[in-house]
């Protein structure tokens, strides 16, 4: 008798605990592949900054891998496939805070690129006009300073 | 000696070709955006696709997804079994659910080529594997089919 009881509690037990435990994967699931589109907008738009994201790319593919896996094995081994999620989900928050920074290095990049390049075309303009104005006056002093001390001879003399 | 006008338009072609070059780095891109999609053979190749398999016999087949969109992007490709019956396009998705789901991400201009293991589960001739392509949609937080798609023809049998 009391070994029914037991068996009645125990299944009891299993049956109330089996959907609990198939939900809160569900939610697991369903929090890494949030987390993933998170840190993937955050890369994304590090990337429209101007930042090298391909590192960032990797990582997220890592994490991708891991809720893919964890998918397997939800059925046989749902305990791996839980912390398989977290890792997956630690992973995407550990990206999407990195994208922040490297998104603003990127930008940072990007500004000294346009001033570097607005200012070589500044320079390059300047020296033209320079060059035009008083590229006559310059020719004629560098002609006069290399040949200036020449002296002409009459030949045949 | 060089008269003074054809030292100016020298000087000004050769200007306009350095202020040229010092900008490139700064001027916006004008490319078509696109990606790809692709089915390769079980060398990783085109061809060699199976033809003829039994119910449940798994074969090995490529998938190759390229981005050429500017930036980076998620993709999701989905494998779905149909047969003559299933209407799909590029502007509509085979209206089946997914035998298989495989994620990635690929940065701008970088391609990636990954095995995958299939099979067939209704017999038939004629049946269809189909593979899509679908991207992610930042602004709506959903998946957007992109209208590329792919498929093999395969005549299933029982054993």
């Amino acid at each position: 008798m009391k070994v029914a009881i037991f068996a009645l509690v125990l299944a009891s037990l299993i049956a109330l605990g089996a959907p609990q435990a198939f939900a809160s994967s569900q939610a697991s699931f369903n929090g890494a592949s949030s987390a993933v589109e998170y840190a993937f907008v955050a890369v994304q738009n590090a990337g429209k900054d101007g930042a090298n994201v391909s590192a960032l790319v990797a990582e997220l593919n890592g994490a991708l891998t891991l809720i893919q896996k964890a998918s397997s094995e939800n059925s046989t081994n749902p305990g791996q496939a839980v912390n398989d999620l977290n890792s997956a989900v630690a992973i995407a928050q550990a990206v999407q805070a990195s994208a922040a920074t490297v998104g603003q290095q990127g930008m940072a990049a990007r500004q000294s690129q346009f001033e570097l390049s607005v200012g070589s075309a500044l320079v390059i303009i300047g020296i033209a006009i320079a060059l035009y104005v008083y590229g006559d006056r310059i020719y004629y002093r560098l002609w006069l300073r290399m040949y200036g001390s020449h002296v002409v001879r009459k030949s045949g003399g | 000696m060089v008269d003074r006008d054809t030292a100016g338009l020298a000087l000004a072609v050769v200007t306009i070709l350095a202020v040229l070059v010092a900008v490139y780095p700064i001027l916006p891109t004008n490319n078509e955006p696109f990606s790809e999609l692709g089915i390769l053979g079980p060398s990783q190749k085109i061809g060699g696709y199976p033809t003829t398999v039994a119910v449940g016999q798994e074969f090995p087949l490529y998938v190759y997804v390229g981005n050429h969109e500017g930036v980076a992007e998620y993709y999701q490709v989905l494998v779905k079994e149909g047969n003559q019956a299933t209407v799909i396009s590029n502007s509509t998705a085979a209206n089946l659910p997914p035998v298989m789901t495989n994620s990635l991400v690929l940065g701008d201009n970088s391609s990636t080529t990954f095995p995958v293991t299939l099979s067939m589960s209704a017999v038939g001739l004629n049946q269809r594997l189909i593979f899509e392509l679908w991207m992610y949609n930042s602004t709506t937080t959903t998946f957007d089919y992109t209208g590329l798609w792919n498929q093999l023809w395969i005549n299933s049998t029982s054993s």
